[in-house]
């Protein structure tokens, strides 16, 4: 890891919309699943495709590109520039084009659909090429450097076929094979690298495990995205194989689990974590997710297997890691000031106490829960509607958790401000 | 006794940059703090030059990181750390 100095780490304005917002996307899809459960009798079901999007670029996207703008500097030494300024360029848009793209998917509509192409596009030109240029300038730190550079050209495949799909969906229509190719490299390479090389770094830091093997840091990440590129080729011009090509990716995947699981057991202080749990509950869904994508049990697996991948382990890993990740930047941005203010010396909280363990343990069972019910309801329709209360309820809470931690923050400070104005 | 010891190897961060500043801002005169860590403290220099203390950091032999910490203007302490760093790395 890079020596940081103070101020490098960018203000706490940069990631906090993006982290304030994010769960209510998630709350949003719940909603609409509970008030509309028929909508959700199958992937292709318009209601089904807006509120993934809720999910995907609302809670997943806005929750990585936010901590990805605080994380480069903090874990690799690589500040963007004009934080700020990135910041607010890519927030406004990448939010309004998801609320665009669920609208127009959920009611066929092309119009919403034309201004979320346009606002998506705005939104990831003006972060990839400043995140790209940032990565390529930080130092190489094991494993983590090479996952994110991979897994942010995945998000520029991800976002590409995306734009293409949803041109074909607002014109003459779009092929349904082309989607899963938009929907792995999305889940696959964005998430599934980004996840993993944010845990090389943070799973051994803040869950106190011993580190990652070299050779997995190492490997996982390249041979995850040979996979996926071998895969894509396959699908384009040799489908046979592409079946056999999918094992590469799906065991780099398999492995990142399992040793992931195998740490956790191996942590050297065995305090009650909550993030642990949803570590836990991540990987376990994300070896379930392998086995779903390489058995292909029935016909309609899929819908099951984007449920454990995206809600089972890409929620739970984010969720959890956003009960490290906010409570130590509040942390940080206000030790940061102490010397400027001093009279913040002493009145900060230690990091457990910026979200209790106790809402934050009911919002994981919560979460646990609604991720068995979407499960059940993949299976059996009927449980859609308890299944999507039980979702928006879990969001809530999260949404309402980091409120809570970003409120602690503004309080202190503002205390702190009238107290020194007062000196 | 010239050197404290403090080992922050099994806390959660900021656990360890808490625990380290304020055993640095403790230290009487003539005394560094040796600092034990699995990992490399990233926050640490910027929050110790803040503060006026010096450091040196090494790998260590009990866990990953070792820092030597001393006040800027404490010479005594300054001697001590360099001559238990050079005593340690001939």
């Amino acid at each position: 890891m890079a020596h940081l100095s103070l101020d490098q780490t960018p203000p706490l304005s940069v990631p906090a919309p993006y982290l304030l917002i994010a769960p209510w996307f998630a709350a949003a899809a719940g909603i609409w699943l509970a008030l509309a459960p028929e909508g959700f009798a199958g992937r292709w079901f318009p209601a089904a495709l807006g509120a993934t999007h809720l999910l995907t670029l609302g809670f997943m996207g806005m929750t990585m590109l936010g901590a990805f703008q605080q994380l480069l500097p903090v874990l690799l030494g690589a500040p963007l520039p004009r934080p700020r300024t990135v910041a607010a360029a890519v927030f406004l848009p990448l939010a309004a084009g998801t609320v665009l793209l669920a609208a127009g998917l959920g009611s066929g509509q092309t119009a919403p659909l034309h201004g979320a192409m346009g606002l998506l596009s705005i939104a990831l030109a003006g972060f990839l090429p400043v995140a790209a240029r940032a990565l390529l300038r930080a130092p190489l730190i094991a494993g983590t450097s090479l996952a994110m550079r991979f897994a942010l050209v995945a998000l520029g495949v991800t976002v590409v076929l995306g734009l293409y799909l949803a041109a074909g969906h607002a014109g003459p229509g779009i092929s349904r094979a082309l989607t899963d190719v938009h929907v792995t490299w999305g889940f696959v390479g964005w998430i599934g690298l980004l996840v993993a090389g944010v845990a090389y770094q943070v799973v051994p830091m803040f869950q106190i495990t011993p580190d990652y093997p070299p050779a997995l840091m190492r490997w996982v990440a390249p041979a995850l995205f040979a996979g996926l590129v071998l895969w894509s080729v396959a699908w384009a011009v040799f489908p046979a194989a592409a079946p056999l090509l999918a094992w590469v990716p799906a065991l780099a995947l398999a492995a990142f689990a399992g040793a992931t699981l195998y740490l956790q057991q191996k942590r050297r202080r065995r305090l009650p974590d909550v993030t642990v749990a949803f570590w836990r509950l991540g990987m376990i869904s994300l070896l379930a997710a392998v086995l779903l994508w390489a058995v292909h049990p029935w016909p309609g697996s899929d819908l099951l297997l984007g449920v454990v991948f995206l809600v089972g382990f890409g929620m739970s890993v984010v969720s959890g890691m956003l009960y490290k990740i906010v409570p130590f930047l509040v942390w940080l941005h206000l030790n940061n000031r102490v010397l400027e203010f001093p009279a913040l010396r002493g009145r900060i909280p230690p990091m457990k106490h910026i979200i209790g363990e106790r809402p934050a343990r009911w919002q994981f069972r919560a979460h646990a829960l609604a991720v068995v019910l979407l499960c059940t309801a993949s299976l059996w329709p009927a449980a859609t509607r308890p299944a999507g209360a039980l979702l928006a309820l879990a969001a809530a809470m999260l949404g309402v958790n980091l409120a809570g931690a970003l409120w602690l923050y503004r309080r202190i400070r503002n205390a702190a401000n009238t107290q020194h104005g007062r000196d | 006794m010239s050197e404290q010891l403090l080992d922050v190897s099994g806390l959660e961060p900021p656990e360890p940059l808490v625990q380290t500043l304020a055993a640095a801002e403790g230290l009487p005169a003539g005394t560094y703090l040796r600092m034990l860590h699995r990992r490399d403290p990233c926050l640490l220099p910027g929050n110790l030059s803040q503060r006026g203390f010096t450091f040196v950091q090494r790998p260590g032999r009990r866990t990953a990181v070792e820092v030597f910490i001393w006040r800027e203007n404490d010479a005594a302490a300054e001697a001590a750390a360099r001559a238990t760093l050079a005593a340690e790395n001939p």
